[in-house]
């Protein structure tokens, strides 16, 4: 019964890791394009939050760095941004915190401030209360 | 003051209003008695996720809640041996003198150069934004106390070896 289940995880893992490298090349075309919103709003939706395997985690969480620091204007960005999309970018942002890598670091801040600014600091709340979902 | 650490300090704060939401709660396994869960960290389903700020490689802030306790972790910056010897004996110093502080922690946590314990009892005598405008002036005063201490160490230095080399001209 065990093996049966890790086996059908291991199967969505890589389902999951195949929809991450669709995703990341649509993001990539548009960042070509200079859309950096809809590339943002494609790396974050779908995200996958199981807490199951790192691998999912970790594929998805380069490409949205990678949204995060093509992003010029951040105010333009949150007109597009539905709620959900806002938490799930919330939860990003903290990771990028928590790098230590410097250029990460001062735009996640600076996204950080907007967001609250616009969010409220439930998101931040909301982010803190979510063990079961993290990213 | 530059604008990274106005957003640094922007977050940390934002985030502290949101995690200081203490209320008073009995410890679960030994009766009549009130622990800072986030201190013990006996059951999971008390504590919230912990949150790491990074400025940069050398600057820091964790902050860990739990339902009736918050603990905020610093490192602060120290460019060069000096500066790392001057902010141990300081914030020794302060440590050593945490009863004075209230919110102060005695020992930082492994890791971090100074820590802060706040619990539902402090948020019950003093107010909340209060207590987040000392924590956050703390860490602006602290980079400059430590280039005070350093620019002072110095001059110093410098006027003891002049005179002392005077004698030999």
């Amino acid at each position: 019964m065990a093996g049966t289940e890790e086996f059908v995880e291991a199967d969505n893992a890589e389902a999951i890791i195949n929809r991450i490298e669709q995703k990341s090349r649509k993001m990539e075309s548009l960042l070509k394009q200079y859309r950096t919103v809809e590339a943002l709003k494609t790396a974050l939706e779908g995200s996958p939050l199981n807490p199951k395997d790192d691998r999912c985690k970790s594929a998805n969480w380069i490409m949205v760095h990678r949204a995060i620091m093509a992003i010029k204007d951040v105010d333009a960005m949150f007109s597009s941004l539905d709620p959900e999309c806002c938490d799930i970018l919330m939860k990003y942002l903290y990771r990028g915190l928590s790098t230590g890598d410097r250029p990460t670091c001062d735009q996640s801040l600076r996204i950080h401030e907007k967001l609250t600014e616009r969010v409220g600091s439930g998101c931040i709340l909301r982010y803190l209360a979510d063990i079961v979902n993290t990213v | 003051m530059s604008n990274s650490l106005r957003l640094y300090l922007a977050c940390i704060r934002n985030t502290l209003d949101a995690a200081l939401c203490l209320q008073n709660f009995p410890c679960q396994e030994v009766e009549r008695h009130n622990k800072p869960e986030v201190e013990l960290k006996t059951s999971s389903e008390l504590l919230l996720n912990p949150v790491l700020i990074c400025r940069n490689e050398a600057e820091k802030c964790l902050i860990e809640t739990s339902i009736n306790s918050l603990r905020i972790s610093l490192k602060v910056k120290q460019a060069d041996e000096l500066e790392n010897i001057l902010t141990k004996k300081f914030l020794r110093f302060l440590s050593m003198r945490a009863e004075a502080f209230q919110v102060l922690r005695r020992k930082p946590v492994q890791g971090y150069d100074i820590s802060f314990l706040v619990t539902n009892y402090h948020c019950e005598e003093m107010q909340k934004h209060k207590l987040i405008d000392f924590i956050v002036q703390f860490m602006e005063d602290i980079d400059k106390e430590i280039s005070e201490l350093k620019m002072s160490v110095n001059t110093r230095g410098r006027l003891v070896a002049t005179e002392f080399l005077k004698q030999f001209m």
